[in-house]
């Protein structure tokens, strides 16, 4: 019934109002053999449900439990109250490091969004030869484990052995050591996180520029708007949706950089890298303090579900609004 | 329906394995005492220890069986943590010394005492070592390697530049002038005299050594000293050392510094003893001098290894290790493992000469002596460190002396109160 064909039909034929939409299966089936098939779907999401207890919730709930206490993580653990969350907002490396991670989301979310929808735009142009090797090139690095990537990024800058330092020192431009540089260390690590994650974002600002209607920009043609307004005016707004889910997810991910910094500069230059997950990681492992890593890891927890639900009603209203 | 016990197996499975896991390492009435041992030596010394723990087994056929597990030291303590909250750690585990008292302070390991009251080895330790593995005056392991940081030189470079091996720090940075070439005039050395690193650095002991050659320090009895007027000069003197002569590249650590001597483009390092192997892999003809004398003393940080007992471990398993522990320190033993791994022995009664088949081990014994403990029993020795970095690292690049050691002290002070 599903063949490839007819799905494709079919999605031509009835546009979804949600690019990453699915499509349901037909009303009068469902009210009739309802049961059934809520007992059928169950069985089939048991053994992911099942795992996503065992390993997603338990720890959530025994860290929140954990947040109260000062467990090393081992060996008997006394209740502190409020005592975690009260050092939080008091200790000036929590705030050093809150400004680190919003240093690097600003350095981040952007520059990742923008570079993803150009890449997309000029992806999706019918006259661009060898799409599809293009494609594949820009979305590998996604699939790379961040930490590969960031290794082989700290050869690539090394100041001695480095290939495109070496380059660079050619057409006389001296990086220095990037990487203990206190200024340049952030945007460092961010570029890397970039360029491993934009081919995800590509990717689906992609699916979201298929889903836009040929018919509107030949309208605009006829009209007389240029690249630009049609651009501005439909690509843009017909996007926000696809553009919504991209900040959210790129956001959540710069809240929670580690992998690279730690491989990369390992907080430093003098702890001008250290982010939140950073000061989770050492007050956790390093020090013992896992009641208060714990405790970090809920108010940032927080805080990404508090800008997430931010950035859906801002644009849910201007989604309305157009 | 037929679904529905697929649903009851699936956890009751998970639990099994679950169960399965967190059996090992534990002891049956009849069999041998079963003991795990995880350390981080991958090289040469790992093979030593597994021939040590082998003889021990063979030794002790029927009665014990320990099993070691290789868990490089940069992770151990990354493993080590979730291994002991599953209940599912070893019952030995050797781990960087300066890491030991955070565990000991949390109630991770066994006290040691009575061990060091009976055993006959352990008057004869070296006392460094003895002190990174006590905190708030109890023993809590036992140590397998302390050695003090050492100068590495490039023979054949300081021979082409008619250069002495420098005894002093004055000798120090002149010799390190004269190994720093600049060939094509671009300010930036093809050669370096020295490589100085100014964060994360080898064992964390190169500056905690030059702040000792001034007669200063980092921590002293339990407080903060590093705020001195001698730390001040040893910060300003090192500074304008590498700025004015570009003696040394900025920015290094460690393992970069590692990378620099091995690949020749630096004259002298100072590192620790695996610096033998590496540069005799990389084709260095090396030789090994102690750090040259400060203005007021020559003395070395040292990097140390301890192995603990874990809570873990039940008493028959507790006694099975201290048995191993001090089969570890017999002479005999003590003399196969120095020899082995490259590492100094811990016992002060093994001479140079008793070691001198292995010429580094007999070079290093001389300077045992050198060698003062990391941080000895600071619990929250990951603060003090961070704090050392962040100021070597900043005077390094030209900050203030004064302002950074105040900082210094005031973090330092900090994290040995909490």
């Amino acid at each position: 019934m599903t063949t490839a064909h007819a799905a494709g039909s079919r999605k031509r034929a009835y546009r979804a109002p949600a690019p990453l939409g699915g499509r349901g299966g037909p009303v009068r089936q469902r009210t009739r053999t309802g049961s059934r098939r809520t007992r059928t779907a169950l069985a089939f999401l048991a053994p992911a449900l099942i795992i996503l207890a065992v390993f997603v919730v338990w720890p959530m709930i025994s860290a929140l439990q954990m947040s109260f206490t000062d467990a090393s993580g081992f060996g008997r653990a006394e209740w502190v109250g409020l005592d975690n969350y009260t050092r939080i907002f008091t200790d000036p490396d929590i705030r050093d490091a809150v400004l680190n991670t919003v240093v690097y989301a600003l350095l981040f979310t952007p520059t990742a969004v923008v570079v993803a929808l150009a890449l997309a735009l000029l992806l999706t142009n019918d006259r661009l030869p060898l799409r599809g090797l293009f494609r594949t090139s820009l979305f590998l690095p996604f699939i790379i484990s961040l930490a590969v990537a960031a290794l082989a990024w700290s050869y690539l800058i090394d100041p001695q052995v480095g290939l495109l330092h070496y380059w660079l020192r050619g057409v006389g431009i001296d990086l220095g050591n990037v990487l203990q540089d206190p200024t340049l260390a952030m945007p460092a690590v961010a570029l890397v996180a970039v360029w491993k994650n934009f081919g995800f974002y590509m990717v689906i600002f992609m699916a979201g520029l298929q889903e836009i209607p040929g018919s509107l920009y030949e309208a605009a043609k006829m009209d007389g708007a240029g690249a630009w307004s049609r651009f501005r005016h439909i690509t843009l707004p017909m996007l926000s949706n696809t553009t919504a889910f991209v900040l959210i997810f790129a956001l959540i991910a710069a809240l929670q950089a580690f992998d690279q910094i730690y491989v990369m500069t390992g907080g430093g230059p003098y702890g001008n890298t250290q982010t939140v997950v950073m000061e989770i990681y050492e007050s956790g492992f390093r020090k013992l303090e896992l009641g208060f890593a714990s405790a970090l890891s809920y108010v940032l927890l927080l805080a990404t579900l508090a800008l997430s639900i931010v950035q859906f009603v801002f644009f849910g209203r201007r989604e309305e609004e157009s | 329906m037929k679904r529905i016990p697929a649903l009851v197996v699936a956890p009751v499975c998970l639990a099994l394995t679950l169960a399965a896991c967190s059996s090992g390492g534990s002891s049956d009435s009849d069999g041998p005492v079963e003991l795990t041992f995880w350390h981080g030596y991958t090289e040469a010394d790992g093979d030593v220890l597994e021939q040590i723990v082998d003889d021990f087994n063979a030794a002790h056929d029927g009665e014990i069986t320990i099993t070691t597990q290789v868990n490089p030291w940069d992770v151990i303590d990354d493993t080590f943590l979730p291994a002991l909250s599953a209940d599912n750690g070893p019952e030995i585990v050797a781990m960087p010394a300066e890491r030991l008292p955070v565990y000991a302070d949390r109630g991770a390991f066994v006290e040691l005492d009575d061990f060091y009251a009976d055993d006959e080895a352990t008057p004869d330790l070296n006392a460094g070592a003895l002190d990174m593995v006590t905190v708030d005056g109890t023993a809590y392991g036992v140590p397998t390697g302390f050695v003090p940081l050492t100068m590495f030189y490039n023979k054949a470079l300081l021979d082409a530049a008619g250069v002495a091996v420098p005894t002093t720090w004055d000798e120090w940075v002149a010799a390190a002038q004269a190994l720093t070439v600049d060939e094509n005039g671009d300010g930036t050395p093809e050669q370096y005299g020295l490589a100085l690193a100014d964060h994360a650095t080898v064992g964390n002991g190169v500056w905690p050594t030059l702040f000792y050659g001034n007669g200063g320090a980092v921590v002293e009895d339990g407080k903060a000293v590093i705020d001195s007027p001698e730390n001040a000069e040893t910060l300003e003197f090192w500074h304008d050392a590498v700025t004015a002569g570009k003696i040394s590249p900025t920015g290094v650590d460690g393992v970069s510094g590692d990378s620099l001597f091995s690949s020749g483009r630096v004259a002298m390092y100072v590192g620790g003893p695996w610096m033998a192997t590496v540069s005799e892999e990389n084709g260095i003809d090396y030789g090994i001098a102690p750090i040259p004398a400060g203005p007021e003393e020559q003395a070395a940080s040292a990097i140390g290894v301890s192995m603990a007992l874990t809570r873990q471990a039940d008493q028959a398993q507790q006694e099975a290790a201290q048995e191993f522990f001090s089969y570890f320190l017999s002479r005999e033993e003590s003399v196969a493992w120095a020899l082995g791994s490259g590492w100094p022995p811990l016992r002060t009664d093994i001479t140079a000469d008793e070691v001198d088949e292995n010429p580094v081990v007999a070079a290093l014994t001389e300077q045992a002596e050198l060698g003062r403990p990391l941080l000895p029993g600071v619990v929250n020795s990951t603060d003090v460190l961070t704090a050392v970095d962040d100021l070597t690292q900043r005077a390094m690049a030209g900050e203030p002396v004064d302002e950074l050691l105040a900082q210094a002290q005031t973090a330092i002070q900090a994290a040995l109160d909490d």
